[in-house]
């Protein structure tokens, strides 16, 4: 069934078991297959942006209605520097996940596994500086999601925003030395939180997937003639990436 | 290599438990099709009890059934649970655990997998001529998604119910302490994946699964409606996951963003949920549309009416669905917005328009036949376009003030969800029943079984546009005395109608039992299916089919293994002159 | 006599009777009942006819082909066109056509509803699980109730051919104030104020000087119905009221009554508000527990906690209740009560207070309850010159 060019002197070695692939049985042949999985991969990001474009609507709708607030939250809760640093991290992934996908285009092993390494220590790094310096602080600090927030010993209470006349308007300032809490930083943060930890969420994905194509690349699974799952494990981390190109700036950067 | 697929999909293996691994761990989109067939059956069948006890708490104006524990007296503590939290079962709430359960069951564990993911899976990549789905994998894991998300639903119930109804709007949603809330809700978000998987697969199968020679208009209408469809679950699903996500977190962690009382905003819940679920109102009634083109088409032998713009309708339903969400939020939101979305609404109404149509013009000059899968088209046709034209009146604003939220609006839905969809997927199981079970089954009990679920049907629902107009809120458990009569009669319709399912169940068991073996092709059908073995083979065709014909030239063609003396052709030289216009 | 349901003449004559019943069974004879019913039916009917006609084409054509085309084996279908584009393009425009015409139509008739007259008089509206409190602009609110689906709902009266306005806010979740007969539904938010009007335009009510009472107009016609029709929870089903539309002078008269709660002794006050202000929904005065503990016998006795905490049962403790539900919860209920701040006057908590004090199952507190009453009445009176 294989369908390797025949006549061929150079093959008195065993065939690695890209260059044996064949495809399902149910496939006319490799292209279509190819072809379908990539499709498939591409509707399921589609998913994902939509999943996200969730949150980018209530972002939208609360950063509509308190420009200020939401400015005020963003400069005084998240640094922006810690932010752009995962930035580039990321960015740098991206580009060595393509460099190992032209490694497998190319029959270069090494190439191949050696920047998929480097896009798993990028993707470790990202997460441990979300965990180690934002995340931990926050919580140590109660800058914590919704009705959890306690900032400097502020609690949002259920009740509290309705009781004052009904009406939502007329809400708390609590003054806290240099930073005054606006009456919606429990909601920035609640939006900041679970956008943040779903995308990190998908990073850790990433790296779980990651890992697979590494130890598929590592047994030779992966050769210009077949590299579908590698190449779609590239697309869904360009896809992380790019959602988080959209989280930075509208978290750290309005 | 081949040889041993040559047995029918059915055939059990040589030992007992290799049979039952073959279902478990199988990757035969008809098997996964079977399966997904049981769950849904049974997820109607559960969600159908519900509807006949809320049916019959209904029968009297105040509480009858229901007593004051909450408890009901029939069914007792088995269907609702025991009481959550310390919280006080209170009168009223069995009636209301009653129908958000009917509903959430029968909208996300029934109708929205039941077409494509049933039918569909056993028949889509064999009317593109394909041995199986694009990724088989993928569709049996869906399964198990599937599975796994109604078990949290059944805990939900098991756990004290649900009594949000089933739109789960906040902040009721958010702030009741009723058990069960947070794991339906949960088993709806993991529904979702299984429904994006499912539709993932059905693209890429359309795509890169025909066989060569197949065009787009070559494929079935079936085909293009599920694939319609698909793209609707891919688009639509994800923004129901994140919404359902976000109603979990602000049930746990309180987040805020849906709570008034924390500075939330209830109103964006209601956009978030309506944009899955209007698209999902469509999801819901295409795949029935598609099975409607196939039964009119086969049963009336007849090239059907207007092919492409049935096809293209579809596609053009799909697309619109996703710009009409607030129509459901016409007295909750400012008037401007209320303008723009009742104007889109009734751009989605004519793609409809047009296909009801063709259907009813595909009928002029047939040979029709009345067996079951026929009468229930015609049952479709009658009952989906009562509920299509007053779809206009909901979307009209003046007339929508009104009618909002009463059961002039339950009467709407119930006839596009259940004389729409449930009747054309009761007429696609007999259609393609001897096809995928090899059973032939008993026609004319079968037919009575059509004629008693169209009476209970109109029996029950029609007089709810009455009671709705009159000024009857839905979800009312109690309601005052002047309506009585009216429920009664709904009531008693509901009775009749689950006499008609119960009688179908009944001749579908029989069939399975000791029905005549089916042939190839009873019905005289001109698409793939009706070319493979009944049941097919495990591998659909023993060979790759060859795309001869379209799928509805039955004035050019004979169908395959149909005995010419029962299909006489037409008019060779009328046939001839038709072909010069 | 403008009464509702027989309008079309006298009832002897067939076509009266049959329009009579044609308007039962679509809107309960209310129609023509308000300004926004003439114009939203007309729209309603547009629409109804259009419908009907498709439909009973539809169906005829239906029914007709699948007799006479019917199958029978060995006769040939004639041979006929699967396609016409001009058939295809006429039945996609004329129902656009139609529908464009029902938008505009429905558009038009919506706008107003929308823009209450700036001489509306206002009304606010509060609604709670399960009850809807309604203040008029003297301050009065209803304290007549009637049991509409099996709970106790207010009876309120609107003025006959002048816009009122509803000012609408809930303190809980989303309730949606609906008027059938009115043809008017606006959503109540927990968050944001809505509004709505509307302009009755049938007397339904009168006061009958002789007996003392309201009656209606038409004995067969109660008035009309307000509803909840946003599902709310346990007694959505029973969040209703009655409306009364009264002449203006009744109107006025029903106003200064409601407003004039000071000649009613505090027992018999505090038995009409436990109804009209909803406290029924949740606290039953006969032992059996719904959402609220039930008030009977709670009097004097000690109440414990969720907390561990507990507190006497006296006119502190139940002026807290009312004012600061969440402030102790009673071990074995949760924190579902709303708040009555601002509305209740201090009369009014002294009332309900006083009607508990007489459901104690001490007999001594009964009296003493009773002699509290007419004790303050009799100083009430005297105060007054
Ligand atoms: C299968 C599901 C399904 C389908 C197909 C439809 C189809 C339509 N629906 Fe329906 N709808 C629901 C399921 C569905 N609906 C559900 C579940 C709800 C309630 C949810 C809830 O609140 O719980 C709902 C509620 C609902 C509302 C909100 C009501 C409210 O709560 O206030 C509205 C408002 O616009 C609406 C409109 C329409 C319209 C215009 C169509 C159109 O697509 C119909 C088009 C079809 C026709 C019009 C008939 C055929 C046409 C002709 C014969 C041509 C000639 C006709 C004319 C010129 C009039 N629907
Ligand atoms: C697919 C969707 C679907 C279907 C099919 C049905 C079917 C039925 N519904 Fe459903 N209904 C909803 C979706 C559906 N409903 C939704 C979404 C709501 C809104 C909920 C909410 O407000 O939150 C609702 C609400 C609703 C109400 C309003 C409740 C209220 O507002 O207070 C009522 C009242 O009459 C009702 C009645 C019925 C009845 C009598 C049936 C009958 O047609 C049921 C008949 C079925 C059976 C009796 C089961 C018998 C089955 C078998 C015997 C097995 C058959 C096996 C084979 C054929 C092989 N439903
Ligand atoms: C939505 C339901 C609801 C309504 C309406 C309601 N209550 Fe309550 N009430 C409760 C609940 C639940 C409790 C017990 C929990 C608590 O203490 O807050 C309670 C407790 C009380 C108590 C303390 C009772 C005890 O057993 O110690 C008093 C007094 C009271 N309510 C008075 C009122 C009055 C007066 C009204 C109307 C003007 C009213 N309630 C309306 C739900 C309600
Ligand atoms: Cu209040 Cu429903
Ligand atoms: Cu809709």
């Amino acid at each position: 069934m294989t369908t390797l060019p025949m006549g061929n002197a150079a093959l008195d070695r065993e065939l690695e078991p890209h260059e044996r692939y064949v495809p399902g049985h149910h496939w006319r042949n490799a292209q279509d297959e190819m072809e379908a999985a990539k499709l498939g991969m591409w509707l399921f990001l589609a998913t994902e942006i939509l999943l996200f474009a969730g949150f980018f609507c209530a972002y939208t709708v609360f950063r509509y209605w308190y420009p200020d607030n939401w400015h005020a939250a963003s400069r005084h809760y998240l640094n922006w520097k810690i932010g752009a640093a995962n930035t580039v991290v990321l960015l740098l992934s991206s580009f060595t996940i393509v460099l190992a996908i032209r490694g497998a285009q190319t029959n270069r092993k090494g190439m191949m596994l050696v920047n998929l390494f480097i896009t798993e220590l990028c993707a470790a790094f990202f997460l441990i500086v979300k965990l180690g310096w934002e995340y931990a602080p926050k919580w140590q600090k109660g800058e914590l999601p919704g009705a959890n927030f306690t900032y400097g010993g502020h609690t949002v209470e259920a009740g509290e925003a309705a009781a004052h006349g009904g009406l939502i308007d007329s809400i708390f300032h609590v003054d806290h030395g240099s930073y005054v809490t606006n009456a919606y930083d429990h909601i920035f943060l609640s939006i900041y939180w679970i956008s943040t930890a779903t995308h990190g969420f998908h990073v850790l994905v990433g790296m779980i997937v990651i890992g697979w194509a590494m130890w598929l690349a590592s047994r030779g699974h992966y050769g210009p003639r077949h590299y579908t799952s590698l190449e779609n494990v590239g697309l869904y981390w360009h896809i992380v990436d790019i959602i988080w190109i959209f989280l930075f700036p509208l978290l750290y950067l309005v | 290599m081949s040889g041993h697929h040559d047995v029918s999909y059915l055939a059990p293996k040589d030992t007992f438990w290799k049979s039952v691994w073959a279902w478990v761990y199988t990757l035969d989109h008809k098997r996964i099709g079977v399966m997904y067939l049981a769950a849904t059956l049974l997820a109607f069948f559960l969600g159908g009890v519900f509807a006949i006890v809320l049916r019959t708490e209904l029968w009297e104006p105040t509480r009858t059934v229901i007593t004051d524990a909450g408890q009901t007296q029939t069914t007792g503590q088995v269907l609702f649970g025991w009481k959550e939290n310390g919280q006080q079962v209170t009168a009223n709430n069995a009636y209301n655990r009653a129908f958000t359960l009917h509903g959430t069951i029968m909208v996300f564990l029934f109708i929205i997998p039941a077409v494509p993911a049933a039918l569909g899976n056993i028949f889509l990549p064999i009317m593109l001529g394909a041995k199986d789905v694009a990724f088989p994998r993928v569709n049996l894991f869906s399964w198990y998604i599937y599975v796994f998300g109604s078990i949290f639903a059944i805990w939900s119930i098991i756990h004290g119910g649900v009594e949000t109804g089933w739109t789960f709007y906040t902040p009721y949603s958010s702030s009741t302490n009723w058990g069960g809330v947070t794991s339906m809700v949960l088993g709806a978000f993991i529904l979702g994946f299984s429904s994006i998987f499912t539709g993932i697969n059905f693209i890429a199968t359309v795509h890169k699964l025909r066989v060569p020679g197949m065009g787009w208009f070559d494929m079935p209408l079936f085909v293009w409606a599920v694939y319609a469809t698909a793209i609707m679950q891919v688009l639509a699903t994800p923004v129901l996951g994140i919404t359902l996500a976000m109603l979990v977190f602000e049930r746990t962690l309180h987040i805020g963003i849906f709570d008034p009382a924390l500075g939330g905003d209830p109103v964006l819940f209601q956009h978030f949920f309506w944009f899955y679920s209007h698209p999902a109102v469509y999801i819901m009634i295409v795949p029935g549309m598609g099975i409607i083109s196939e039964l009119i088409a086969v049963n009336c032998r007849k090239r059907i009416f207007g092919y492409r713009a049935i096809a293209f309708s579809s596609i053009a339903i799909a697309a619109i669905s996703f710009l009409v969400w607030a129509h459901h939020m016409l007295t909750s939101q400012t008037a401007a917005l209320n303008a723009i979305f009742s104007a889109l609404t009734f751009l989605v109404a004519i793609p409809t328009a047009i296909k009801v149509f063709n259907w009813v013009a595909t009928m002029y000059k047939a040979s029709i036949s009345l067996n079951t899968g026929m009468l229930y088209a015609m049952a479709f046709l009658f009952c989906f376009t009562i509920g299509g034209l007053t779809g206009p009146p909901l979307a009209t604003l003046a007339t929508d003030i009104h009618l909002h939220d009463t059961y002039f609006v339950v009467a709407h839905f119930h006839y596009v969800m259940m004389g729409g969809t449930v009747l054309a997927f009761l007429g696609g199981l007999h259609h393609w029943w001897p096809k995928f079970t090899g059973r032939m089954y008993n026609e004319n009990l079968a037919r009575l079984g059509c004629i008693l679920v169209f009476i209970g049907f109109n029996l029950t629902f029609f007089i709810q546009f009455f009671l709705g107009t009159q000024g009857m809120p839905r979800r009312y458990a109690t309601y005052v005395d002047e309506f009585e009569w009216m429920h009664k009669i709904s009531t008693t319709g509901s009775y009749v109608l689950a006499s008609g399912l119960l009688l179908h169940l009944m001749v579908f068991i029989q069939s399975l039992m000791g029905g005549a073996q089916a042939p190839k092709n009873p019905w005289g059908g001109l698409t793939f299916e009706w070319e493979t073995d009944s049941p097919p083979i495990e591998h659909n065709f023993p060979h790759e089919p060859v795309i001869t014909h379209g799928p509805y030239d039955y004035d050019t063609e004979y169908p395959p293994h149909c005995d010419p003396r029962d299909y006489p052709l037409p008019d060779q030289a009328k046939v001839a002159a038709l072909a010069h216009h | 006599m403008p009464t509702p349901g027989a309008h079309h003449g006298p009832a002897s004559m067939p076509l009266t009777l049959a329009l009579d019943w044609w308007d039962k069974l679509w809107f309960n004879g209310h129609v023509d009942s308000s300004t926004f019913s003439a114009s939203s039916d007309g729209v309603f009917f547009y629409i109804f006819w259009t419908s009907t006609a498709f439909f009973v084409l539809l169906m005829a054509l239906m029914f007709w082909w699948a007799w006479k085309y019917r199958r029978i084996p060995g006769v040939a279908p004639e041979a006929s066109v699967s396609h016409n584009t001009i058939l295809e393009l006429t039945w996609s425009i004329i129902p656009t056509i139609l529908f464009a015409i029902m938008f505009i139509w429905g558009l038009v008739a919506y706008l107003p509803m929308k823009i209450a007259p700036a001489d509306s008089e206002v009304i606010s509206v509060t609604a709670k699980k399960w009850a809807w409190s309604i203040v008029y602009d003297n301050g009065a609110s209803p304290l007549q109730t009637e049991k509409l689906a099996d709970m106790d709902g207010p009876v309120f009266a609107l003025p006959v051919d002048r816009p009122t306005k509803f000012i609408m806010s809930s303190q809980d979740v989303i309730h949606s104030m609906y008027l059938p007969a009115f043809r008017a539904k606006r959503d109540v938010f927990p968050n944001f104020y809505t509004g709505q009007w509307v302009q009755p335009t049938k007397i339904s009510h009168r006061w009958n000087e002789t007996e003392k009472v309201w009656e209606p107009v038409n004995p067969l016609d109660k008035g009309y119905y307000l509803t909840c029709a946003e599902y709310c929870g346990d007694q959505h089903s029973q969040m209703m009221g009655r409306i009364m539309v009264l002449a203006e002078p009744d109107y006025q008269l029903w106003k200064s009554q409601q407003a004039d709660t000071g000649g009613i002794p505090l027992t018999e006050l505090g038995e009409k508000l436990h109804k009209s202000k909803g406290c029924v929904a949740c606290h039953s005065v006969d032992g059996s527990s719904g959402t609220g503990p039930s008030w009977k016998g709670i009097w004097g006795q000690s109440r414990k906690f969720k907390d561990g905490g507990s507190a006497v049962a006296d006119e502190n403790y139940i002026r807290e209740s009312m004012l600061e539900p969440g402030k102790h919860i009673v071990d074995g209920y949760s924190n579902q009560m709303p708040t009555f701040q601002g509305q209740v006057t201090d009369r009014e908590i002294l009332a309900v207070a006083t009607y508990i004090k007489t459901l104690s199952d001490n007999e001594a507190d009964k009296e003493a309850a009773k002699a509290a009453a007419a004790e303050e009445l009799k100083q009430k009176t005297e105060a007054k010159p």
